[in-house]
């Protein structure tokens, strides 16, 4: 047990480390921290779909948009504390999961994963044409926030949150079964697991924390407008960090999160017109040289266990 | 907000304008659904493809004078290569892999290239005035570039049969599409295949590039709507089946002008999408019939 108790004391260290950052951190370095949350929480959540049941969510961030919406409007046409109307961002991308997990999880392979991009431009295509509710093109203004350490913890608490449920998902019989769908998912049904309803409820579960950050960040960001809602380039970046870390496995998302994000913030400052260039280049790198991730490859060669 | 009367000629107007946007959606979706039919590779990067023929025409078109639609005896060869590199080089790793992988490297390519289209040739909206006007029909207007790209791409996707159909090389590919294995077992180079599928579906994006950009802007992101769109239409005719996807592509035409009556442009992408959903699970052939 005791490279166990190792990992868990250094788990507890960083953790203490990460509660105290704001008191010592620059504010650059707190909002740089806020980004990797959130990343963590986008790319945790695609892995409870697209992870463990290999049904690929291509329009994933349709939640996270519908959530910021949700968030910026009960903010400023309800008033409500934007802690509230960031987890109330939850809702309506629990709504939209169902209507159209319901149909769409039993479209196979590819099938899926263009309904759901498809998903994504209509709902950004809807939220525009609404103009009088959503402000249309032009967006949402939120009034300038003060201080950005509340939501560096409410961020930070909802990639632990992922990251506590997709341990807790992979460590009980739900997780297995979810394994088995995508393994083989006319095997499991002839097992007798109910795969549409397994589906739909991994799906609701990776809708709903997506919602609650795209409520947050619209408070972060003071503003939110279809273009910088949903972008699919904000979906192929979660899924790019889930698969960089290690898809299916726990701890995937928080790594290919975390050391991404520090890449692209210093690619970003110094190759500023030629980023997407070398994201793309980054795509391919990692779509053919390490499909299975940093903790996929180190599972398979030093046996370690599944539940990291 | 005034009732606008609808009368036949308005009606009549928009089916031939359907019709017309339709043709250049078959033409551009038959490169995707060889690729798909071939090898299950959703080729996000056809967009970006079509984007690069544009260019291949605009740029003839500003430095050289050349005629936009001759200007196509360049972009068909050109985007073939550039589509066979792409396939050895790259593609050619995915082609048994989930469609998560397949998804993932065309995207990557596809920004790589847009990326590098915006430093060459920055990301100014260009025209090709080649061009302009409308002929008369009675009350019926037909746009000049509109009417004649139509017309090309009819005869592109013509030839696409023919060559599918007539010659052995398109009968392979007939044959890889339809099973793999068996295909390969009766002797065909499958690789090969793929290789030459994969050139020809960027040869026919290209060439769609080269006619949309006597109607519409030329600029780096200017392929993104019809990758989604081609999808469609593959979805409407029944994957595998290269004739469905032609009669998908003026159906989408023809529903969007149709849709365009009642809704914005905005809208009308709801009532494809709304489509595609309701094809794809009453009937995942296709309308016309296709493999599932």
């Amino acid at each position: 047990m005791s490279p166990m108790v190792g990992a868990l004391s250094l788990l507890l260290v960083i953790l203490a480390g990460l509660a105290v950052l704001p008191f010592f951190g620059s504010g650059y370095v707190v909002s740089f921290s806020i980004q990797v949350f959130m990343w963590m929480a986008l790319a945790g959540s695609w892995n409870l779909i697209s992870g463990f049941t290999g049904y690929v969510s291509f329009g994933h961030v349709a939640f996270f948009g519908v959530g910021a919406y949700t968030g910026a409007l009960l903010i400023t046409k309800a008033g409500w504390h934007w802690l509230l109307a960031g987890l109330a961002g939850s809702l309506p991308a629990a709504a939209l999961a169902l209507v159209i997990g319901y149909p769409c999880l039993r479209l196979k392979g590819p099938y899926f994963a263009i309904a759901m991009l498809g998903l994504n431009e209509v709902v950004r295509a809807l939220v525009s044409y609404f103009e009088g509710f959503t402000g249309g093109g032009s967006g949402v203004s939120l009034p300038p926030i003060l201080s950005i350490v509340p939501v560096y913890y409410a961020m930070g608490a909802v990639a632990m949150a992922v990251t506590l449920l997709t341990y807790r998902i992979i460590t009980c019989q739900f997780g297995l079964r979810l394994l088995s769908i995508r393994e083989d998912e006319m095997a499991a049904e002839v097992m007798g697991i109910n795969t549409a309803r397994l589906k739909l409820y991994a799906f609701l579960l990776s809708a709903v924390f997506p919602g609650i950050v795209g409520g947050f960040y619209a408070w972060y960001a003071s503003h939110v407008e279809p273009l910088s809602v949903f972008p699919l380039l904000t979906t192929i970046t979660m899924i790019i960090m889930c698969l960089f870390g290690g898809k299916g496995t726990v701890f995937g998302p928080v790594l290919g999160a975390g050391l991404l994000s520090v890449f692209q913030e210093l690619v970003w400052a110094r190759f500023l017109f030629v980023h997407q260039a070398i994201f793309g280049a980054l795509i391919v790198g990692v779509v053919l040289l390490m499909p299975r991730g940093i903790l996929g490859v180190l599972q398979e060669r030093y046996r370690l266990p599944r539940t990291i | 907000m005034t009732s606008v009367q609808i009368t036949g000629t308005m009606l009549f107007q928009l089916v031939v304008s359907g019709l017309l946007a339709g043709g250049l959606y078959a033409l551009v979706a038959l490169g995707l659904s060889l690729i798909f039919g071939v090898m299950r590779v959703i080729n996000i990067a056809h967009g970006t493809l079509l984007m690069l023929g544009a260019y291949t025409t605009y740029w003839l078109f500003a430095l050289a004078g050349m005629n936009p639609f001759v200007s196509l005896v360049v972009s068909i060869p050109i985007l073939f290569v550039v589509g066979a590199i792409l396939q050895k080089l790259f593609v050619h790793r995915v082609v048994n892999a989930p469609e998560l992988s397949s998804l993932l490297l065309t995207f990557g390519i596809s920004i790589f290239i847009a990326n590098v289209a915006m430093l060459a040739w920055s990301a100014d909206y260009r025209s090709v005035e080649f061009l302009t006007g409308s002929f008369l029909l009675g009350p019926i207007a037909l746009s000049k570039p509109r009417l004649v790209s139509f017309c090309v791409a009819l005869a592109l996707t013509g030839l696409a049969f023919v060559f599918l159909h007539r010659t052995k090389t398109g009968k392979a590919i007939r044959a890889t599409s339809q099973h793999r294995d068996v295909a390969q077992v009766c002797g065909i180079n499958v690789r090969r295949i793929d290789l030459i599928t994969f050139g020809l579906g960027a040869a026919l994006a290209g060439a769609g590039g080269s006619l949309v950009s006597v109607m519409f802007a030329v600029y780096p992101e200017m392929g993104q709507v019809y990758v989604f769109k081609s999808f469609l239409v593959i979805v409407l005719g029944g994957a595998g089946n290269y004739p469905g996807a032609f009669f998908g592509g003026l159906l989408l035409g023809l529903v969007e002008g149709l849709a365009s009556l009642f809704l914005t442009a905005q809208l009308s992408e709801v009532i494809a999408y709304i489509l595609l959903v309701i094809v794809l699970l009453v009937r995942p052939t296709g309308l016309l019939g296709g493999r599932a």
